[in-house]
């Protein structure tokens, strides 16, 4: 599995050379090791696939955190949990601060109307923008929602509504038990249309 | 399922946050407020304050501003150990080995001095919130959030340490929201003194939740020795009177300037210092203390200052820093977030006067960049500890970082 996501992630990160050229990353070199994140998370940690996560933009002690609830087996994940077993906590920093930089671009999700009405008075209802900021971009711990895959949002929220998904404190596993089907819909549907910076 | 759901969940950051049973029993009543919400005052309805999580992957000290740290003239302080994420209480063995504990990971680590460089070794991992350390002839005690166990002999064995023993098992038997993590300390007396904290910020506690107990290690016979503590996550004996000191953090949400979080004294076992009724001595709770009355309760020795949140605290009992700071009380201050002018992130010194009149004021500072910033910080202090040549660590779990700060030229 991971020969087969390293060749994969040589593949992809060849065309990211290709045709993204050096302004996509800036003036920052990319790690080494965030070759193979690209094959998941998209170049420069924006996904193009539904279920995954962008990385770009989060601030960087959300995505080391991240990391290490994977490595410490507190979140699982088929992909995940044997990407990040074997990374170094000074590792798990760098990528953190890469990814961090990176400039997020938009999902591309279309929120309906009564959802865009509706997701406002429901992320300050339910305590997300308390978190999460203002326009949810995320600080500090705390990740970025606004611009994230729509599917990855809708499955997150489901979990934590479940109480399956790995949650440092237990803020977002108690946020989430106030929350309806239907208000999960709503708010992923809502933030994944937001502008993500 | 609950099994479960307390493996990945169990760790809570801040004080009042993650009442999580009370939040599926809650879920039902849909006017009821989140958990970490709770007895939060209108004026606050719309607060933007939230807790701090530490870097888990703890941050490399070149990458932060040391050189804002300050301490009294001839004193000194610089980083002794990096690379101990999640830093929290410390212990010191015999052979001088620092023991350091975790709250929201799950080890314990071993930090053993090579003669002017640190060796950091992960001792024990995949324990239950580990706060607690305490060393006592050879042995290292553990508590974790259910339970104390036992390593015997822990010194000669640092590279292969035994499966611990249990001292006592069962100290959450209904997987408590709140204030779970725990506090452990060798009394003079032998007996093992930890604290079960509050299940939230402003609620009713169990019959032995919010107290300081003791557990004889031989019999693990359990006595309440406070009562009325909210949550106390530091505690010492003073070598003279050998009485016990312990902080307390006050509740949240009331306001910003109120409580006061406390320095207490127990001079008679089973004293109750009043939560959740009365607050620093002399401030009756707006729900619980109606129809209560300050007087039925222990006041503190000294107000440490709204929502600082102090965890470890020593008696002073070395020789290196002069004499006057002999006997001399050192708290480190984790910090306030519940506070939208910050205070606190640093060490306080508490000296006593002739009359015994206490006198708080700063030891270690710097942490605190920005009082109106988000952080405001960029290091938090835990727990502090008198080594056997005088000098003083101090953890910060925020960074993954151990200070040492030493006197004259040594």
């Amino acid at each position: 599995m991971n020969g087969t996501l390293r060749d994969r992630s040589a593949a992809a990160f060849a065309a990211a050379l290709c045709f993204f050229a050096a302004d996509a990353f800036g003036a920052d070199e990319v790690p080494r090791k965030a070759e193979p994140c690209f094959v998941c998370h998209g170049l420069g940690g924006n996904s193009t696939i539904p279920t995954n996560p962008s990385l770009a933009g989060h601030p960087a002690q959300a995505i080391a955190m991240q990391l290490y609830q994977f490595r410490e087996g507190n979140r699982k994940d088929p992909q995940m949990s044997p990407m990040a077993a074997n990374l170094s906590n000074k590792e798990m920093n760098e990528l953190a601060e890469y990814f961090s930089k990176q400039k997020a671009t938009p999902s591309g999700h279309k929120t309906a109307p009564e959802n865009a009405a509706a997701g406002p008075k429901l992320a300050q209802e339910f305590n997300c923008v308390q978190c999460h900021g203002p326009r949810l971009l995320g600080q500090q711990h705390i990740p970025r929602l606004a611009g994230q895959q729509h599917e990855y949002l809708l499955a997150q929220l489901r979990r934590f509504k479940a109480q399956t998904r790995a949650d440092l404190d237990g803020n977002m596993t108690s946020a989430a038990q106030a929350l309806t089907d239907r208000d999960v819909e709503v708010l992923a549907d809502y933030i994944a249309g937001l502008s993500a910076q | 399922m609950l099994r479960s759901f307390r493996t990945f969940a169990s760790p809570a950051v801040p004080a009042l946050i993650c009442m999580l049973t009370a939040a599926a029993a809650q879920a039902q009543a849909p006017a009821a407020p989140p958990p970490w919400k709770q007895g939060i005052s209108t004026d606050q309805a719309n607060s933007t304050l939230h807790p701090f999580a530490p870097h888990m992957t703890g941050r490399s000290s070149k990458d932060l501003p040391l050189d804002k740290l300050k301490v009294p003239a001839g004193f000194k302080v610089e980083v002794w150990a990096e690379g101990v994420p999640e830093a929290r209480s410390l212990a010191l063995g015999d052979k001088g080995t620092v023991f350091v504990s975790n709250r929201l990971a799950k080890n314990v680590y071993a930090v053993v001095d090579k003669g002017g460089t640190r060796e950091v070794k992960t001792l024990l991992k995949g324990l239950n919130s580990p706060n607690g350390v305490a060393f006592s002839k050879g042995t290292l005690y553990v508590a974790e959030r259910h339970r104390i166990t036992r390593y015997d002999g822990i010194e000669a064995s640092l590279d292969n340490p035994p499966e611990g023993k249990v001292v006592i098992d069962g100290l959450d038997p209904q997987n408590q929201p709140g204030h779970f993590w725990k506090f452990l300390a060798m009394g003079p007396d032998g007996k093992l003194y930890y604290n079960v904290g509050a299940p939230g910020n402003i609620v009713m506690p169990g019959y032995f939740q919010g107290t300081i107990s003791r557990v004889d290690p031989k019999s693990a016979v359990v006595e309440t020795v406070a009562q009325g503590v909210r949550n106390s996550v530091g505690f010492d004996w003073n070598p003279q009177s050998k009485q016990l000191w312990f902080t307390e953090h006050g509740r949240d949400w009331l306001s910003d300037d109120s409580p006061s979080d406390e320095l207490n004294v127990v001079k008679t076992k089973g004293q109750h210092f009043g939560y959740p009724f009365c607050h620093q001595g002399d401030t009756l709770d707006p729900e619980f203390g109606k129809n209560r009355d300050c007087k039925e309760f222990t006041p503190p020795v000294l107000k440490l200052g709204a929502h600082v949140a102090p965890l470890g605290m020593r008696f002073y009992n070395g020789k290196m820093f002069p004499a006057q700071y002999r006997n001399n009380i050192f708290i480190a201050r984790h910090g306030s977030w519940n506070r939208a002018t910050k205070q606190g992130y640093d060490v306080v010194r508490v000296s006593f006067d002739a009359g015994g009149k206490p006198k708080m004021e700063p030891f270690l500072t710097g942490f605190l960049q920005d009082e109106k910033a988000d952080p405001p910080m960029w290091g938090r202090p835990v727990d502090v500890l008198v080594m056997k040549d005088g000098a003083m660590l101090v953890s910060d779990d925020y960074n993954g970082i151990i200070y040492r700060i030493s006197y004259g030229k040594k």
